[in-house]
């Protein structure tokens, strides 16, 4: 069922590639989520997510102090390695220090000739974020334009806004499922899906995520769902931890099912959608990126994610979270005890696992089994 | 002029005699706890094998971790000075050295003098040095000379944690349960390590000719990773390729003189 | 036979005297009725002044450092932070902070006095998080309000500072002041304000012109001594005694110009610095001057907080002239306040470490540096962030580089004797001999 979208995920450039020989548009590489995709696609523009691809490197220390998190270090080296030297431009809406280094070690050495630096506001719960950001639009659309060789028009941008709305749309249905008592979607295979968003055009997606959607009506796993599993993070496309905590219960005593997520690869991309009743859309775009779930860097003075990962927590019915931070985010490691506190203060016991760019796999196993086993222990006592 | 070069390294101290700026004796021991006994045995097992005694030699060159510890050495050269003067007395050619030890990684950046004119230290972490392979060969029970060899049978590239020997070692005990053989486990060590070595070349720029000194570099597996991961055919490596900053500081006092 | 005649600093009695005077005003508002601020050096402390003469600030990251200085205490810091759960690769000030408030004792001595309200600013990812987790610890009951002024880069590195962004800015400030006359119960006096407002001008302005005087050769100071120098800026820039204080250093230090007094008596060779140093470890500028070395400075002693402005023809950095008047509106205010701290250099390499490069180029240039060390600092993303393409850049700009990883608040990961053999070998480089013995 989702062997295209895991294929979109595994053979990316493939994809990327081919795309710009079949329609001719531009395809511009953005590195955060804060990016406007619906600006770009209302130029015409494909904007695809980069992420890393899970292997060690050694290309990257001379230009980024080791000390950043791997994920950015990790998203560099595809680019030193060449393996994206067909985009147009590059793009980045400001968040964490990390991974702006990327986008500038990027824009210094591996320059496709257009690029461009959001400063994304961080103080999105003051009433001042969205005008300023509207303005910053405009910069962007004018820098855009010279791009796409174009005008945009206001009803370029309602179209940019109503792709981008129809994916998470489909997306949000999709998560539906994953409700259910058994659901008939793994973590693993959601986890390709929302992957699979960043790689391709949200309308060559829509069709395939579409028939996902009805195949799912009726869709039965033959597996025992064991608990069901959260996962709290920053930026994590880790299938392989998923894939092997989803299959231990073929190994193990325990199993379980990842339900939901929180990080920046699966809700906290695409749950929060443009309001199409703001008239004016530049506007309805900037209200959308100012009021999503934000990036633990721009979540103050109050800490709103903890509400927001709750709600998750208990629409998914969640025995227990997982939390994984990328080594060194320090965004997620400021919020971690927070987040941790609130949500056993809320009944729900966490873990914490450290990732890195390749997964440990033994002592991870270990690790996971022995937190599911408590989860065992606490109904027992029932 | 006969001038002893002496490193006293983190594991081994290591002599050398020059003769007019030739090689004529070389001697090697464990450096233990006791730096200056260590020093005295190395510089009487490189005067036997040279068939000279101590009055003979004119001057004495120090260099290493305990180079404060070779109390006769009229001139103490460190570490980079002595590797780039190496490198340049073995092969004029070279432009780049590494000199990876039991506990420490470097790499220098020379011109053709043998000056150093950058250079990269990797000191935090025994991943990027011979230390690492010494633990894996323990975690997997192999001899430590079988381990080159060893990693030269492979033809897998089983990627290891990036970041830390630590994890590295569980991740390796993952391997072996995972029914992994040990020639690919071997190769993945070696190409975990070979990776930090060359992340630290990159710092300073890869520019051939390479050579390389140091202990590790009489590893095949860990030199044969090493040119695969710089994308080179060859890298230089001179006879007794562990003596390599002792020669540089016998020959740095040289010129001196 | 020294190769120059050294003095010391006749103001230095002054200087210990009104930091203390400083630390004692905030630990004893409370007796006076007045009022505790906290936040970051970087916060826009003048805005607070508007609430009366009694409003009293410590600000994070001397504070953070002030920790670092006493390691025994600092490790005791650190270690209560750890075991509530933050990990030890997050900002060494901050760890140093959120420790001292869980253990609730002071750097300097008696209990973490409970501040107020804490008014800070955001430009690195973590400025925010460092006050909402201070507040949270503390009880939750001590109310934040940030500035984001992460809006992008200052001419020349951008072609303009757009009126939008300057407006968000200035937006945020007014929204503040009316959210300080709330939780305070105080009517805001503008005239204070202003007063403050200048203040902060004034003493960003006269340290930059007191750091010109470093082109000096020899140089007055030594970046040692500017550490115990610069950090009133950073204690509070708004306050009235330290823009005096600043204008009679810069006396004292053109006078020593004039007579050719240098801060190292045998300088025989100038480096540059980068990033905060390793706190509890500044013996390593002593070590440099025992090999005739001085320390001229840095980009982050000179524009941490003092106001510059970079000339991309002439490759130079000069201080940034103050505006011709005082503002007279509270809208004024906030709009220079705005734009003044938007300049600020310190603040450019967030968005591309190249700025910071040709600032650094200019400073080795203009202050005649033979060489650049570049402090790895794991304890400070914020300042670190870009710091290997700057090594690039600068080498390419044909200048001399040293790197050493170190950590400014956190002793356990910098080692001494690793980073004076990396000193030696570039000393060497520079022709410099170590003195035997």
């Amino acid at each position: 069922m989702i062997e295209k979208f895991r294929e979109w995920y595994e053979n990316r450039h493939e994809y990327q590639k081919g795309y710009k020989d079949r329609t001719g548009n531009k395809i511009v590489g953005y590195f955060c989520t804060y990016t406007p995709e619906e600006i770009f696609y209302a130029a015409d523009i494909l904007p695809v997510r980069i992420l890393g691809s899970h292997e060690p490197q050694d290309v990257t220390e001379p230009h980024i102090f080791s000390m950043f998190c791997p994920f950015c270090r990790d998203v560099l080296a595809q680019g030193i390695k060449g393996r994206y030297d067909y985009l147009d431009g590059i793009a980045i809406g400001q968040s964490c220090l990390h991974l702006r280094q990327a986008f500038t070690s990027w824009d210094l050495h591996k320059n496709p000739g257009w690029s461009y630096f959001l400063p994304m506001p961080n103080h999105v719960q003051s009433k001042r974020a969205v005008p300023f950001l509207v303005e910053e639009y405009r910069l962007l659309i004018k820098k855009i334009e010279e791009l796409a060789g174009r005008r945009i028009t206001d009803d370029d941008l309602r179209q940019g806004i109503d792709i981008m709305n129809k994916a998470r749309q489909v997306m949000k249905e999709i998560y539906e499922f994953r409700k259910e008592d058994n659901p008939p979607i793994s973590g693993t295979e959601a986890m390709y899906m929302t992957c699979a968003q960043f790689f391709t055009d949200a309308r060559e997606f829509l069709p395939v995520a579409e028939d996902v959607k009805r195949e799912l009506a009726s869709r039965r796993l033959d597996r025992d769902p064991g608990k069901r599993i959260m996962l709290v993070g920053s930026e994590n496309d880790d299938i392989e931890y998923i894939n092997m905590i989803e299959t231990l219960g073929e190994r193990e005593s325990v199993g379980c099912t990842v339900v939901v997520e929180e990080h920046c690869t699966t809700t906290r991309y695409f749950w929060d959608e443009v309001d199409t009743n703001i008239d004016d859309p530049l506007r309805a775009i900037a209200e959308r990126y100012v009021s999503r779930t934000p990036c633990p860097s721009k979540d103050w003075p109050q800490r709103t994610r903890l509400q927001r990962i709750l709600e998750l927590a208990k629409d998914f019915r969640v025995d227990g979270a997982i939390v994984i931070q990328q080594k060194f985010c320090d965004p997620h490691e400021a919020d971690i005890p927070f987040i941790r506190k609130f949500l056993e203060d809320n009944g729900i016991p966490t873990y914490f696992l450290e990732f890195d760019v390749t997964v440990a796999a033994g002592p991870f196993a270990i690790r996971t089994e022995a937190f599911l086993e408590t989860l065992e222990a606490e109904e027992d006592l029932f | 002029m006969i001038i002893a070069g002496i490193d006293c390294g983190a594991k081994n101290t290591k002599s050398v005699i020059l003769r007019d700026g030739k090689i004529i004796g070389k001697g090697m021991t464990l450096t233990g706890f006791d730096q200056a006994s260590a020093v005295k045995e190395s510089l009487d097992a490189a005067l036997k094998d040279a068939g000279i005694d101590a009055k003979d030699v004119d001057k004495i060159s120090g260099t290493g971790a305990g180079m404060e510890e070779i109390k006769d050495a009229s001139m103490k050269v460190n570490e980079i000075r002595a590797m780039a003067k190496a490198a340049n007395y073995f092969f004029p050619s070279a432009r780049t050295v590494t000199d990876v030890g039991a506990e420490m990684g470097r790499a220098v950046k020379i011109d053709e003098r043998g000056k150093a004119i950058d250079f990269a230290i990797n000191e935090k972490c025994a991943a990027g040095a011979g230390a690492f392979i010494e633990a894996m060969a323990r975690a997997i029970e192999v001899e430590l000379e079988e381990m080159g060899p060893m990693a030269l049978q492979s033809d897998k590239s089983i990627p290891m944690n990036a970041q830390c020997a630590i994890f590295a070692e569980s991740e390796v005990v993952g391997l072996i349960h995972a029914k992994t053989v040990k020639e690919d486990i071997s190769k993945a060590i070696h190409d975990a390590m070979a990776s930090r070595i060359v992340s630290m070349i990159r710092r300073i720029g890869v520019n051939e000719d390479i050579v390389m000194i140091g202990g590790v570099a009489l590893n095949p597996g860990f030199v044969g990773c090493l040119k695969r991961e710089l994308g080179i055919d060859r890298v230089y490596i001179p006879a007794d390729p562990a003596f390599g900053a002792a020669v540089g500081a016998a020959v740095v006092l040289k010129e001196e003189a | 036979m020294a190769k120059y005649t050294t003095e010391p600093l006749r103001c230095w009695a002054k200087a210990k005297e009104l930091r203390k005077r400083f630390y004692e005003d905030f630990k004893g508002a409370h007796e006076k009725g007045g009022i505790r601020c906290v936040g970051s050096a970087w916060a826009l402390d003048a805005v607070t002044m508007g609430l009366g003469r009694d409003v009293y600030w410590v600000t994070g990251e001397p504070y953070g450092a002030s920790c670092a200085f006493d390691r025994p205490l600092s490790a005791d810091f650190l270690a209560a932070a750890e075991n509530f759960g933050f990990s030890r690769d997050l900002c060494s000030y901050m760890r140093n902070y959120w420790g001292s408030i869980i253990v609730n004792k002071s750097a300097f001595g008696g209990a973490f006095p409970k501040a107020d309200f804490a008014y800070t600013q955001h430009i690195c990812c973590s400025h925010g998080k460092w006050y909402q987790n201070a507040c949270e610890l503390e009880a939750g009951d001590v109310p934040l309000y940030v500035i984001d002024v992460g809006v992008g880069a200052y001419p020349p590195f951008q072609p303009e500072m757009y009126e939008h962004r300057l407006r968000y800015v200035a937006d945020q400030i007014l929204d503040s002041i009316e959210w300080m006359e709330k939780i305070t119960g105080r009517t805001y006096n503008d005239e204070l304000f202003f007063e403050a407002c200048w203040n902060d001008i004034r003493v960003t302005h006269i340290w930059a012109k007191i750091c010109m005087l470093n082109r000096t050769v020899p140089a007055p100071l030594d970046e040692k001594s500017i550490y115990s120098l610069y950090v009133f800026a950073t204690l509070q820039k708004s306050r009235g005694q330290f823009a005096e204080f600043y204008e009679e250093l810069l006396e004292e230090v053109e006078d020593r110009v004039k007579r050719g007094i240098a801060a190292v008596a045998n300088e025989q060779a100038r480096v540059m610095t980068d990033t905060q140093p390793p706190w509890g470890f500044l013996k390593i500028y002593r070590y440099l001057e025992t090999c005739g070395v001085v320390s001229i400075g840095s980009l982050y002693t000179f524009g941490l907080e003092g106001m510059w402005l970079y000339d991309e023809e002439k490759n130079d950095l000069r201080p940034r002239p103050m505006p011709p008047e005082k503002p007279r509106s509270r809208e004024e205010a906030c709009m220079m306040l705005a734009d003044w701290h938007l300049s600020k250099p310190q603040y450019q390499h967030f968005y591309h470490p190249e700025y910071k490069t040709k600032m650094m180029d200019a400073i080795a240039k203009n202050w005649r540096c033979d060489g650049i060390i570049l402090h790895y600092n794991r304890g400070c993303e914020g300042l670190s962030v870009g710091i290997a393409e700057n090594r690039l850049g600068l080498l390419q700009r044909g200048n001399k580089v040293l790197t050493y990883e170190g950590n400014m608040g956190d002793e356990t990961e910098f080692d001494l004797p690793a980073t004076e053999t990396r000193f030696d070998i570039f000393l060497e480089s520079l022709g410099l001999k170590k003195p035997e013995g």
